[in-house]
């Protein structure tokens, strides 16, 4: 970088641009429009969690913006604002772009007062511009940028709608002119209150709203979802459409479709052949005609059939000729031939069960919760739960990463940070680990499920229901600290855009098959190894007093608990095996003994390091000690309970 | 007969009388709280300890201050209700701030969207879900 353009940079103050502002109110739709780069979008309060940085080009200025945290309030002790006031701490000279929802001036133009303070270059972005006018609502962006000192901007985020504008006014960003708050107030409340006064006055000038007309369907709906009678109601619904959509389409149609139709009818043969011509040793493959039945769910009990084949192919089990002894050199290849395509093998197992049966059940799951994210649905939902939920020392907003959980634990451990407490993060990190299943596992578990009766599955569903409480008020009363209150602000119902929930199950998406599929392949690999240096003998017969004798299940089983330490559906796939597979060695008491034992194991090993970088390490062995013995202790309660109930 | 208090936080004793809210709220006498002389902290009379269980199956303690024509607890207000906020109630300073940044202040106008499961108060544009027990110890005057 030569001298001029160096100099040019320090005389440009917009080298660093923040985005900051109330929650939900359109921030990273914009830095999205800014800089190209995608963070998570949704319309709940409280989504982005992390500062995010990206580069862009304005007018052919090189400028980093930043997008931050929602927050109410900046002043010194509220802990939400601690991460912007950090941020704006250590960035002395960069440019605020406050965003504002235009509809909600108020609250917006009370941080406004707050940020004058920091005396930095400003410029205020009045977004949602689309629902002012829909609400009736008028602002007089002139008279406002008068007053405040710096240039008003209206924007519409989501249609890309004064970006422009915005990038245009940057340079004449300015500090808030005039000195908002004369004396140091004696505490933020004061403080604050004193600020609403003056924020009032500003309004009287420039803000107007006009009576609400009778409410449109979207704020119907609204009501409806936190009603007290509709709500239960809708409540149901929308965890029908769930089930239909994840347990039903997701891990019937679509895995049916691909482990069947694609993978084992057609990809492991393909491999299978493969790896033969590469890694040649005298052996023949076994044949099995392999029957594919796709169709999609009409209701429970109903489905429509669209596509039903037979084909024979070839499958990973193989017969040797008796009398041939194999070279060292065809030694290796068996072994190598072994770990890919064998019934251990990396891709026949690891790569068909991550992509064939994982991927379609997350991928619904994730298409269904953005959708359910964007509508807004979560807050009323979290209204909807909070009674019950105090018995477990939590408030309703812990609802959102219980939810999540069900689709991967790992990622709502993270999502935990929405929680106001300490007390009620460690609850909820807890739960998540003990016993919500992720819908890796939901799948397996749901294919277990059928080998079940229906009044199996319901034990196995009200035990976990009774755990989660049982545990929840334990650790409740157990560790010390407060349930934060429960204030929440509630978003608009709005239409979900097609293109933000694609993005975002997409990122989503992305973000879990690059955490689970080494986990499959590693994990796998060292079965196999195991296996052939005949630990796993070894391991069954350590096992078994606790397998065999407390939870009355066959030796063999212990592999499925030891594969489970590292990913518990990926146990649960070896129980599915035991229980519906070749030879079934399970009745049904003892699959649901083994069901309940790996539900309430630990869910990954990804897992664990994420409960160690939130919650710290002490924090992640204690949750694993306690995790692991409780796991078995309740399976074997089940196991003598089953055997005494019986006899 | 005179009452005596003690302040929790300085231990100072002191008698009731004219230490009752000293907000300077509308409330006057009724208010609950008492603020003590020697350090200015500000506490209720009688802090109530509610279970669990008692949250959970109890039903609702009938607490019912001498309060002002006109002036009832946040939780009585009727669905479609509009109000002004008189007092935020509590000795919670965090919490009159969490409910200040949302626009609920004393003086602002209210509409109730719903008491149950939580209570939903509109507060200019925005929606606001608070706990029961927060709703209860808010005050406001009914608009007609
Ligand atoms: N109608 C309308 N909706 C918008 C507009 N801008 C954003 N939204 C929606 O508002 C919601 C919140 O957007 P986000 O960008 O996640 O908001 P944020 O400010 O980053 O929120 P936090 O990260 O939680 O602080 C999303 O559902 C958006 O689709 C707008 O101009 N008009
Ligand atoms: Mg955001
Ligand atoms: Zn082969």
């Amino acid at each position: 970088m030569n001298r001029a353009q160096r100099a040019d940079d320090t005389a440009n103050p917009g080298k660093v641009t923040v985005l900051v502002g109330n929650p939900n109110v359109g921030k990273s739709v914009l830095f999205k429009n800014l800089t190209d780069r995608y963070v998570t979008v949704s319309n709940f309060p409280g989504t982005t969690v992390e500062i995010v940085e990206a580069r862009a080009s304005f007018d052919g200025h090189e400028v980093a913006v930043i997008d931050t945290p929602g927050i109410n309030d900046l002043s010194q002790r509220s802990d939400d604002a601690r991460v912007t006031r950090e941020l704006l701490a250590k960035h002395d000279d960069a440019t605020i772009i406050q965003v504002a929802d235009a509809r909600n001036l108020r609250r917006a133009l009370l941080l406004t007062l707050q940020l004058a303070d920091l005396k930095r270059p400003t410029v205020l972005v009045l977004n949602m511009a689309d629902e002012l006018e829909e609400r009736g609502g008028q602002i007089d962006c002139a008279r406002l940028s008068e007053i405040l000192g710096v240039p008003v901007v209206m924007t519409v985020a989501p249609r890309n709608q004064g970006t422009r504008q915005l990038i245009e006014a940057l340079p004449r960003a300015q500090p808030p002119s005039g000195s908002w708050l004369a004396a140091e107030p004696v505490n933020e409340y004061v403080g604050n209150r004193a600020r609403l006064g003056q924020v009032n006055d500003i309004l009287a000038e420039t803000y107007s709203m006009s009576q609400p007309e009778s409410p449109s369907l979207k704020v119907r709906l609204g009501f409806w979802a936190m009603h007290p009678v509709k709500g239960v109601g809708f409540l149901a619904v929308a965890l029908l459409a769930v089930f239909w959509i994840v347990g039903l389409f997701g891990a019937g149609t679509l895995v049916d479709l691909l482990e069947t139709g694609v993978f084992r009818q057609q990809v492991a043969p393909i491999a299978i052949q493969a790896v033969d011509a590469v890694l040649p040793f005298p052996h023949t493959h076994e044949t099995e005609s392999i029957p594919l039945g796709v169709s999609v769910p009409l209701s429970p009990v109903h489905e429509l059939g669209i596509v039903t084949a037979q084909r024979e192919v070839i499958v990973p089990a193989y017969q040797e000729p008796a009398d041939i002894s194999l070279s060292l050199r065809q030694q290796v290849w068996r072994f190598l031939h072994d770990l890919l395509v064998g019934e251990f093998g990396t891709i026949t197992m690891a790569l068909s069960y991550a992509l064939a049966i994982v991927l379609p059940i997350v991928t619904t799951f994730f298409l269904v919760f953005s959708i359910l994210e964007d509508s807004g649905y979560f807050s009323r939902m979290a209204i909807m739960v909070n009674r019950v939920f105090r018995i477990m020392g939590l408030n309703g907003k812990a609802v959102l990463p219980m939810i999540l959980g069900l689709g991967c634990d790992t990622m709502a451990t993270m999502t935990t940070r929405i929680l106001e407490t300490r007390k009620e993060r460690i609850i909820t990190t807890m739960l998540l680990a003990l016993a919500i299943p992720c819908s890796a596992q939901l799948g397996v578990l749901l294919a277990l499920m059928a080998a079940l009766s229906p009044a199996g599955a319901i034990f196995w569903i009200g035990l976990l229901v009774a755990v989660i409480f049982a545990v929840g008020w334990l650790t409740s009363r157990l560790f010390p600290g407060q349930t934060s209150e429960f204030i929440l602000e509630v978003p608009p119902m709005r239409r979900p855009h097609v293109k933000n929930v694609v993005a975002k199950t997409y990122a989503r998406l992305n973000w879990y098959l690059k955490e689970v599929i080494p986990i499959f392949v590693i994990g796998t690999a060292i079965l196999f190894l195991l296996e052939r240096l005949g630990f796993l003998t070894v391991i069954a017969r350590v096992g078994e007093p606790l397998v065999t004798g407390w939870l009355g299940l066959p030796a063999e089983i212990t592999n499925a608990f030891l594969v489970g330490f590292m990913r518990r559906d990926f146990g649960a796939v070896y129980i599915l095996d035991a229980a519906i597979g070749a030879d079934p060695v399970l009745s049904p008491h003892q699959i649901l003994v083994a069901m309940v034992t790996i539900t309430l194991f630990m869910p990954c090993f990804a897992n664990f390091l994420m409960i160690a970088k939130e919650q710290g390490v002490r924090v992640a062995w204690r949750m694993a000690g306690f995790i692991f013995p409780f796991a078995f202790l309740v399976g074997g309660a089940v196991n003598h309970l089953g055997e005494w109930l019986n006899t | 007969m005179a009452e005596y208090l003690n302040c929790p936080l300085c231990g100072f004793e002191f008698e009731k009388l004219d230490t009752l809210c000293a907000h300077g709220c509308p409330l006057g006498g009724s208010c609950n709280f008492v603020r003590c002389p020697s350090c200015q902290y500000e506490f209720l009379e009688h802090q109530r300890k509610v279970s669990w269980l008692h949250r959970l199956f109890g039903r609702e303690e009938a607490q019912k201050p001498r309060l002002p024509e006109g002036i009832v607890p946040l939780r009585d207000l009727k669905r479609g209700e509009q109000a002004r906020v008189i007092c935020l109630g509590g000795d919670n300073g965090s919490r009159h701030n969490t409910l200040a940044v949302f626009g609920l202040v004393p003086e602002a106008e209210i509409t109730l969207v719903q008491q149950l499961p939580a209570c939903v108060v509109q507060v200019g544009e925005t929606e606001l879900a608070v706990d029961p027990a927060i709703a209860r110890e808010i005050l406001v005057e009914r608009l007609a």
